[in-house]
């Protein structure tokens, strides 16, 4: 079992979407009428990528992870440790207004 | 686990149906010259790069009177700060007397200025457009120019460090496992692009390249190399637009737009903003892709040239390699690609790149491109434009007669 906290999402109530972060209009379709719910920080990584010229304030080289939670939510988090494959599965902890991924504990 | 970019609730091409006008008849305008400077680093500055193609353009049909300046820019970078391009072009080419707009939408700014000013004549106020699309770059860091490039992108996705090149990596990453394909696909794509800009004058690079060179050259953000990325470069470009046929008479105008946010987009291996605005422009010219002859694409990084192919309905998914293997997309090909380079070979002055394509689709139309001409001179022809990582993008069709 993952011991990161669960993560914090949000469903729409107008158009059924499910997204990242909890807070504010839906990014489909705009719509304030949303409930929070929350899920396991776990997810499956669909691409990845370690950028050598990254934004302003991070230093290279900076991982960039694709990760799939369940009900087909995604988020693009920050990878730390070994640049995981597409198909591997991560853990998810949220920084602030950043999300990063780090290899799932060994069972 | 959900499949492979299942998709989300709200179908995006469910919205179409609406979106797309009935009988609309367009005013007939046609591209009546065309001006270009050479890209690439260039001494000289935004207003002076920006004027050298005014007046090339100008020139072409003889100084006639134009009462319409739409001018594109994304920085507007100056040498001391942002400059107030659209007066200072006003002034220097004697349009006081002219309507002006400037535009802004990232790397499609050329595009977006194109179809402003076309929209604008299309209601009759105008007679003639001069539009302009410049970009002064080669004088910033790269730091400056990735974060302003990045101003394209949704805030959220910056914040966890990601640039245009990380993004255009992850599109390139899922890309490639969906059709079970390699970055031997963005190795071939440059090659085509540079062998096109070797016989282009006004292309930044006058070199060819080898597999081997591209597949060896620097990582900037796996898959993706420095070869497969668009250069920062200087340019402008600047075309008449004006009512009536010709060569380059306007045939088709769409726009599509697509999720901001890349985590939010239905599909990662193929842009749902060209494939709306194809769909848009096909209908509005009335025609199908199979009449196109000649297509100038945004590959601001190479794979998306494969990926553009696909969404403009060219070939199936995940089939474009063969085309390019195969030679079809050469200047003497079954339907010749980017015969100006591209975005990977012409260089990549932002808001002057979505003009050029157009620009050069309107040469090859005309019998102007010179040296970069196509096999047989083309009937109709297809400008792709993309902003940011192609949440609005913009498709033209120009070609011979009366739309």
């Amino acid at each position: 079992m993952s011991a990161a906290p669960a993560l914090e999402l949000a469903r729409c109530q107008a158009c059924h979407s499910r997204f990242l972060p909890s807070h504010g209009p839906c990014p489909r379709c705009g719509s304030l009428d949303c409930v929070p719910y929350s899920t396991p920080p776990v997810g499956k990584v669909l691409a990845s990528t370690e950028l050598q010229y990254p934004a302003t304030g991070w230093t290279a080289p900076h991982r960039l992870v694709l990760v799939e939670l369940p009900d087909a939510v995604r988020v693009l988090a920050i990878g730390e440790g070994p640049l995981p494959a597409p198909g591997a599965i991560v853990e998810l902890h949220r920084d602030h207004d950043v999300y990063r991924a780090r290899p799932e504990p060994s069972a | 686990m959900g499949g492979r970019d299942a998709p989300l609730p709200v179908s995006l091409s469910g919205s179409l149906d609406y979106a797309i006008g009935g009988s609309f008849r367009r005013m007939a305008l046609h591209v009546a010259s065309v001006g270009m400077g050479r890209f690439g680093k260039r001494p000289e500055g935004l207003v002076a790069l920006a004027a050298e193609a005014a007046h090339l353009a100008l020139e072409g049909i003889g100084r006639k009177p134009v009462d319409l300046l739409v001018v594109g820019t994304m920085f507007s970078h100056g040498p001391h700060g942002r400059e107030a391009l659209l007066p200072r072009l006003a002034g220097l080419l004697g349009l006081e007397a002219a309507s002006g707009f400037r535009v802004d939408s990232s790397s499609g700014t050329g595009g977006m200025a194109f179809h402003t000013a076309a929209h604008a004549l299309e209601t009759g106020r105008f007679e003639r457009a001069l539009v302009v699309g410049a970009e002064k770059m080669t004088d910033r860091t790269t730091a400056e120019n990735t974060k302003d490039l990045s101003a394209s992108l949704h805030m959220s996705e910056v914040a966890a460090g990601a640039t245009m090149p990380g993004l255009a990596a992850i599109v390139a990453s899922r890309y490639f496992e969906r059709y079970h394909l390699t970055s031997h696909v963005c190795d071939v794509a440059t090659v085509h692009a540079r062998a096109m800009a070797a016989v282009n004058p006004n292309a930044h690079f006058q070199k060819a390249v080898t597999l081997d060179e591209v597949a060896t050259s620097k990582p900037v953000a796996l898959p993706l190399r420095l070869l497969h990325c668009s250069a920062i470069s200087d340019g402008a470009t600047a075309v008449i637009l004006e009512k009536g046929t010709g060569p380059a008479t306007v045939l088709g105008l769409g726009q599509g737009f697509d999720q901001l946010r890349i985590v939010d987009r239905e599909d990662l291996t193929s842009f749902a903003a060209t494939r709306i605005a194809a769909r848009r422009a096909y209908e509005d010219a009335h025609l199908t892709r199979k009449e196109v002859n000649v297509i100038e694409l945004h590959d601001a990084f190479s794979p998306f040239s494969m990926i553009t192919l696909e969404d403009l309905g060219v070939c199936g998914p995940g089939e474009a390699l063969d085309w390019f293997e195969k030679g079809w997309v050469g200047l003497s090909g079954r339907l010749p690609v980017n015969p100006s380079g591209g975005v990977i070979g012409r260089g990549h002055p932002v808001a002057a790149s979505g003009l050029a394509e157009i620009a050069e689709v309107a040469l090859q139309l005309r019998g102007e491109a010179g040296a970069h001409s196509i096999g047989t001179r083309p009937k109709v022809g297809l400008a792709h434009t993309v902003s940011g990582i192609g949440s609005h993008n913009f498709v033209t069709i120009l070609g011979r007669g009366a739309p």
